[in-house]
């Protein structure tokens, strides 16, 4: 099988491949967390990647081992020399399950709404897309894409959870009736059969469904008759019910939890989320982090290796990056990130900041005293925080980490002066995903002048955002790595971010559900799985 | 009469609107509100003109007035508006979880009298000196078992353990069973409490001596006069406690994995999403004042002193 094990963590063995596929069965997945809005572009959420990827099929497929693009709805495309103008010739005899054909006018239609938004129907423009301009439909299985600029992610772009193509008719809804998942009608090998909001969602296999991409060995209908999702928020529950054979596969397994499961034989599938790692950054908008020896001196008091393995397993790489190991672009950074505790007590005596009576360094009366807000999707993310505030405390810095609901947590993480500390990751196979994590009118991580904060006085870094968009602009793939190596050690000499792990996504299965396969940022993909003793 | 009946009628709207216009000047006085939250949030990567032009899509930044008639006019006419996280109508959500949260909360309450009024009689009947204060410890045990625990101990044993109950995709019957005795043992506890005292109370009572010396035997004394006598109080108690069911209910909700106000609530706060809350406070609302005005009008039926005199209005 194509989708082999190579690309993801170490324990998924080679069970995939075993024995000839079964047809039928339904597959019992237990999900953390009911899906939200299933607007294509709102798939980075794991529970709705988690559906999108089975009921939608993308305009191209990113091998998950060579990260390669490959034919799937288009059977072919060409690409100008400056990345300007894209033309896919789409594949013949594709429906969605709706009966509307999945034609050159519906790929239109579908990129005119994520790459412009619609301000009737409330749609957001797509992260993955930059400088769209326009489509134009050149015959019934040609569609041309033009774009104001070089947009050399653009070809990866479509290759991702976030452009699911969806029927027309779901494209005319508001966004606000695209929660209801029968609503979402995709092309893909499952079509959504029933729901109970915010409890349990059923999907059927398509019967007629032919048009898989292209080199996958797996051709026709999946090999399921159906898959239902519970929401199961308890953990313990999670995993109870998985080792008492009421479920055949769970989302979110904790590092500490993988033992019990593997113990009982069986397996965790980790895939990692290939983009930039989980970190923690600063924002040197707030007058304590805006020295650079300060960030350097916090760079090199963090031990990585003392947080990986008291936290984490084997699944959880340490990072060497600010991207992942498995990312496109990747330069191994380790030099950079050692952990130095008489350099970082150093640096911060260079900058001023001398050890006060109770251990805690200050500056003109002033400690050196920060705040971080726990981001709650992030595996154990209070818990890291917490173990990088007290290795912070060995050179005299007080971090405070803070935990909110979720509202609270993402104002106050915009304002520098509440969070000049925040943890930060995100997920996407493609070099953008660097520019999409930093730049200013994106992500804003580092909360730059000039993003959604309003909060922020001053801090413009001009040096990176160059960087950056040369990043998402420049149409020659090996200049383009260069510059990805070059933002990486950029951000890493400027100690904007401290790379702590590479972030994988994890399950735990049942020994016999084999053929479990994972897209590029970690979304499982059931087409080709089968149960091989049926419940 | 049907004075009575529309002053009491007209007191419960007055309530209600109260209730929504207290919400809503406390809901929009928070410092962010469910759009900004949800497209602010990095996991959708906008830039801040995207943002802007959705907030005005949603006419966010209307004044404070405008958005207040036109949220007003819309619950009167029964639309509730759109729940900006969970991406449906909010009476989509009002319908996927009002349903189980009553089914929940009213079996719970009933199993928890159950098992208050078996433990009290038992600790007043039982013959056995040491087994009576045994039972009568089980209260305080109840009240000291965190919901949370009782929960997964009991996903443990009957589930996964012995396989009894599947705690996925169960049957509706299957699926309420556990989660009802999570639920009735705390609440049972303080009943139970409040229960044996007003026996032992009652049992002191000069009636209940006077009925002893005239013959009468232990049972028949607690059937036939205490029993009668200790259970209003402990209704009265009970409606009180309905408030913590609700909190026990978004517990037991989590570990069992059901749909209910609770999660919702829980949700919607944690996303600042005001059309759901605005929507649960006006029903919480609104279930309150039913409550109280059943009462109300059926206190003359309960109570024959009040028959005569119409007193209920005082």
């Amino acid at each position: 099988m194509l989708t082999g094990a190579a690309g993801w963590g170490a324990s998924a063995r080679a069970a995939d491949t075993e024995g000839t596929p079964v047809k039928g069965g339904t597959l019992i997945y237990l999900e953390q967390q009911p899906h939200t809005n299933l607007y294509p572009p709102a798939g980075g959420f794991y529970p709705n990647g988690g559906i999108l990827n089975q009921i939608t099929d993308k305009l191209t497929y990113q091998n998950p081992k060579t990260l390669e693009i490959e034919p799937w709805i288009a059977e072919s495309w060409t690409v100008n020399a400056d990345a300007t103008e894209y033309t896919f010739k789409i594949r013949t005899g594709v429906t969605f399950s709706d009966g509307t054909p999945l034609d050159a006018a519906a790929v239109a239609k579908n990129y005119d709404t994520f790459g412009r938004g619609n301000k009737d129907l409330k749609l957001p423009v797509s992260e993955v897309i930059n400088n769209y301009d326009r489509s134009e439909v050149i015959d019934p299985q040609t569609v041309k894409f033009s774009f104001k600029k070089s947009s050399p992610g653009f070809l990866q772009g479509t290759s991702v959870i976030g452009s699911g193509l969806v029927s027309p008719a779901t494209l005319a809804l508001p966004y606000e009736a695209l929660g209801d998942a029968t609503k979402i009608i995709g092309s893909g090998p499952f079509v959504v059969a029933s729901e109970t909001l915010g409890r349990e969602l059923t999907l059927k296999a398509r019967p007629d469904y032919n048009w898989g991409p292209a080199k996958l060995e797996h051709q026709g209908r999946a090999y399921l008759d159906a898959i239902k999702y519970i929401i199961t928020s308890e953990d313990s529950v999670r995993i109870g019910a998985l080792l008492a054979e009421q479920a055949d596969i769970i989302r979110q397994i904790q590092a500490y939890d993988e033992k019990q499961v593997e113990d009982e034989g069986y397996l965790i599938h980790a895939p990692s989320t290939r983009g930039v790692n989980n970190s923690v950054v600063f924002r040197p908008d707030n007058p304590l982090v805006a020295d650079l020896r300060v960030r350097r001196a916090l760079l090199h008091a963090t031990d990585t290796d003392e947080i990986v393995s008291t936290l984490f397993s084997a699944h959880y790489p340490k990072a060497t990056s600010i991207i992942a190991r498995t990312a496109l672009g990747y330069v191994d950074l380790s030099p950079k990130l050692s952990y130095d505790l008489e350099k970082a007590k150093a640096l911060l005596d260079e900058a001023g900041w001398k050890a006060g009576q109770n251990g805690l360094r200050q500056k003109d009366g002033q400690p050196l005293e920060l705040t971080a807000y726990e981001s709650l999707p992030q595996p154990q993310n209070k818990e890291t925080l917490q173990l990088v505030a007290q290795q912070w405390g060995k050179v005299g810095v007080k971090l405070n980490v803070l935990t909110a609901d979720s509202g609270s947590t993402t104002l106050n993480n915009l304002d520098p002066a509440k969070a000049p500390v925040s943890p930060a990751m995100v997920g996407r196979a493609d070099p953008d995903v660097i520019k999409s994590q930093y730049y200013p009118t994106n992500r804003n991580v580092l909360l730059q002048k000039g993003g959604t904060s309003d909060k922020v006085q001053s801090f413009v870094d001009e040096k990176l955002n160059t960087l950056l968009e040369q990043l998402a602009s420049e149409p020659d793939r090996e200049k383009r790595l260069a510059i990805a190596g070059d933002v990486q050690n950029y951000v890493v000499d400027q100690a904007y971010a401290i790379p702590i792990f590479e972030e994988p996504q994890a399950f735990a299965a049942a020994p016999y559900v084999k053929g479990v396969s994972f897209e590029a940022v970690g979304r499982p993909s059931f087409y080709d799985t089968w149960l091989a003793r049926r419940r | 009469m049907p004075q009575y009946v529309i002053g009491r009628v007209g007191q419960a709207a007055l309530v209600l609107w109260s209730a929504f216009t207290v919400s809503f000047v406390l809901l929009q006085a928070l410092p962010g509100d469910a759009i900004l939250i949800k497209f602010l949030n990095p996991e959708l990567g906008l830039g801040p003109d995207q943002i802007a032009e959705i907030r005005a899509s949603y006419a966010a930044d209307a004044p404070f007035w405008a958005q207040y008639l036109h949220t007003a006019a819309n619950f009167l006419t029964g639309h509730f508006g759109y729940s900006i996280q969970a991406g449906v109508p909010v009476s989509d959500l009002l319908l996927a979880n009002l349903p189980p949260t009553l089914w929940l909360a009213t079996l719970g309450f009933l199993l928890a009298v159950v098992l208050a009024v078996s433990i009290s009689v038992a600790s007043a009947l039982l013959p056995v000196s040491w087994l009576r204060s045994l039972i009568q410890s089980v209260p305080s045990l109840f009240v000291a078992t965190p919901v949370f625990w009782l929960g997964i101990l009991l996903i443990q044993v009957f589930s996964f353990q012995f396989k009894l109950i599947p705690v996925i995709d169960p049957g509706p019957w299957e699926a309420l069973l556990l989660p009802v005795l999570t639920l009735a043992i705390p609440i049972s506890a303080p009943l139970a409490q409040i229960l044996m005292r007003n026996i032992d109370d009652v049992m002191t009572e000069p009636f209940a001596a006077v009925a002893r010396a005239k013959g009468a035997s232990h049972h028949w004394v607690l059937w036939r006069h205490v029993a009668k006598n200790a259970l209003l109080p402990t209704l009265t108690i009970g409606g009180i406690l309905f408030g913590e069911l609700l909190a026990g209910a978004v517990v037991t909700e989590a570990v069992f994995g059901l749909n209910g106000i609770g999660g919702l609530t829980q949700r919607a706060v944690g996303s600042q999403d005001i059309a759901v809350l605005q929507a649960l406070v006006v029903f919480s609302a609104l279930a309150f004042v039913f409550i109280n005005l059943t009462v109300d009008l059926l206190y003359p039926v309960f109570d024959p002193r009040l028959r005569t005199t119409q007193g209920a209005v005082a």
